[in-house]
């Protein structure tokens, strides 16, 4: 037994290690900016002492609801990232597998293009679009009857094609410079224009897809196995999958209408946390989340910091994500996860 | 009392093949029954049919009197466990995990196991001598080892049925006869029941107390084997494998191929 025993160890080890990373990224992702706020002033306005008033505001009206969107969209990739390469039996599996990101692409598209883009328009056309062609692979799939987890793969792949077919044309006929450049800047992703009631609005989504995975997680360990094993066990085969993709779905729609797209944490975070205590069963999945959301914070800090001007967020979560991936890679021993 | 399982005429198959015609058959509590046949005469299909893994075209399967076909996974997990071939890869847990995932279909959707199923996961790995291995990670466990693991956790499923699709096809000669002799055991000290489809006859012949004799879809003979006589088992046998000869053995049957001496000489005696 002395092995569950270090098991045991490491994965609290695993936890501790991400739960102080993350500690630290959201303290100086508080304080790094245009306006810095010093760790001084940031003591103050925690414990209630005298500070300036700009200071009060940039941290209570753009840095907390920032850093809280970066936890949230992080922790939420990155939990969908673990359970779809768990049900896809896939590494290469991410959200993006089953046209997520790719309808609410087109949704934000439509919404710049048909309405320039006013207040919410974007995040509401890129929710609609991201629940609508998850919506549209699944029926494609029960058209199929098909049991098998591939059909909806190949269903994801159709739809995100016509999905970025649309894309495409509406790109060819925008009328404007403008609406095109909105629209690539949306793929790249920011949370420069994060603000509070913006999270307040995709918090219960986000909060019915995050705990609603959490909940199923014994069905979505399940659900790696070959799928005539899993019914054999008595898993509800089709229901509890449908359920698992729907409430990810949601998950992923909320965090990016209010981001853009965000590549690679959800593919990244589950690699990570498989690496670091080599299991796949819920741990990964907590784990997963965890670094999910300090790579997102993390990258938020130097979209802000590295240069005069915001840059695009998706990049830095590539930057980021790739060396710790392939400092883990190396230090894997032979023949393990 | 019924049987224990009740196949009545059940047809099934591929959506524009049939590929089992109308088979009935029973098996009782305690016995392990043998479907034998070549490949491609329909044996996996029509396990998995049973285990409502493909769709039926007619005909009702019951277990303990109960028609099985209009049930959902979970309600059928309840009375019939399934052992395919080949475990799926299961990567990053213990074996004690795996043998708990047996309990799904009797633990409500969102619960976990708790301390009274761990305990008994641990008897059920006790009794197949795996409880040194609990704690270990499945995927490194031998081919035959993981096997053990798969019917351990079909053990703590607690259904009354037991269905193995040639669960003994990546095995090695003295895993293979340890896993049977296992199985056997079980449903012989445990009442419950077992239908197996294997590619050896003889491993049939050793372990097994039925033969159920499949040929083109169909079930051609169901064939006990205690204290049947040597000549009965060799034409059954011979209507499925051509040229073969079945021999006593230790008090048991053998079956071998027929030398081109022997065939001309069966002839001659014609």
């Amino acid at each position: 037994m002395s092995g569950e025993k270090q098991r045991t160890k490491r994965v609290c080890a695993a936890y501790l290690l991400a739960a102080a990373a993350l500690m630290i990224a959201v303290t100086v992702s508080f304080c790094v900016g245009k306006y810095p706020i010093s760790p001084q002033e940031l003591l103050a306005l925690m414990t209630g002492g005298e500070v300036k008033e700009m200071t009060r505001k940039v941290f209570f009206t753009l840095r907390v609801s920032r850093t809280w969107m970066a936890v949230l969209s992080g922790a939420g990739l990155g939990l969908a990232g673990a359970v779809y390469q768990i049900i896809f039996k896939n590494p290469l599996a991410s959200p993006d597998i089953i046209g997520v990101s790719s309808g609410a692409n087109l949704g934000a598209a439509v919404a710049i293009v048909a309405v320039n883009g006013v207040m919410g328009s974007v995040a509401a056309g890129a929710f609609a679009g991201g629940l609508l062609a998850v919506a549209l692979v699944m029926l494609l799939v029960r058209a199929t009857r098909s049991t098998a987890t591939s059909t909806y793969v190949l269903a994801g792949i159709i739809i995100s094609a016509l999905s970025k077919t649309g894309i495409m044309l509406l790109k060819y006929f925008a009328d404007s410079e403008a609406h095109l450049a909105a629209m690539e800047y949306w793929t790249m992703g920011s949370l420069a224009a994060v603000t509070a009631s913006r999270v307040w609005e995709i918090l219960p989504y986000w909060t019915v897809g995050f705990a609603g995975l959490l909940l199923l997680h014994r069905q979505i360990q399940l659900l790696s196995l070959n799928e005539e094993e899993c019914q054999a066990l008595g898993v509800r085969l089709k229901p509890v999958r449908r359920t698992v993709l729907a409430l990810s779905t949601l998950l992923v729609a909320a965090i990016i209408s209010v981001t853009g797209l965000i590549s690679f944490v959800g593919l990244i975070a589950p690699h990570i946390a498989n690496l670091m205590i080599r299991r796949r069963d819920t741990h990964t999945m907590l784990l997963s989340s965890l670094i999910g959301a300090v790579v997102m914070v993390a990258s938020d800090i130097l979209a802000r910091a590295l240069y005069a001007a915001e840059l695009p967020v998706s990049t830095l979560t590539t930057l980021i994500g790739v060396p710790v991936l392939v400092w883990f890679m190396c230090r894997r021993k032979e023949g393990r996860i | 009392m019924s049987a224990l399982l009740e196949v009545d005429h059940l047809s099934c198959g591929y959506a524009h093949q049939e590929i089992v015609h109308d088979v009935s058959l029973t098996v009782e509590r305690g016995e392990f029954c043998a479907l034998l046949g070549l490949n491609g005469c329909g044996k996996t299909t029509l396990i998995k049919s049973i285990c409502g893994l493909m769709p039926v075209r007619a005909g009702r399967c019951l277990v303990d009197g109960q028609d099985c076909t209009p049930l959902n996974e979970r309600q059928r997990a309840l009375r019939m466990a399934y052992i395919p071939q080949r475990g799926s890869l299961i990567m990053g847990r213990t074996v004690l995990e795996v043998v708990l995932m047996g309990f799904n279909a009797q633990l409500h959707l969102l619960a976990s196991p708790g301390r009274s199923h761990r305990k008994a996961a641990m008897e059920a790995l006790d009794r197949l001598g795996l409880a040194e291995a609990a704690g270990r990670d499945y995927e490194t466990l031998s081919e035959g080892q993981k096997q053990l693991v798969i019917l351990a956790r079909t053990l703590v499923q607690d259904a009354p049925m037991l269905l193995l699709d040639e669960p003994d096809s990546a095995l090695d000669f003295v895993n293979r006869n340890m896993v049977l002799g296992k199985v056997r055991e079980i449903l012989h000290t445990q009442g419950r029941g077992g239908l197996i489809t294997l590619h050896d006859p003889n491993f049939a012949l050793a372990y097994c107390d039925r033969l159920l004799l499949m040929k083109e879809g169909r079930i051609l003979q169901s064939l006990p084997l205690v204290n049947a006589a040597r000549e009965t088992v060799e034409t059954a046998l011979a209507g499925i494998y051509g040229q073969i000869q079945v021999l006593c053995h230790q008090g048991g049957f053998v079956m071998v191929r027929r030398t081109e001496e022997e065939r001309s000489e069966a002839d001659g005696t014609l």
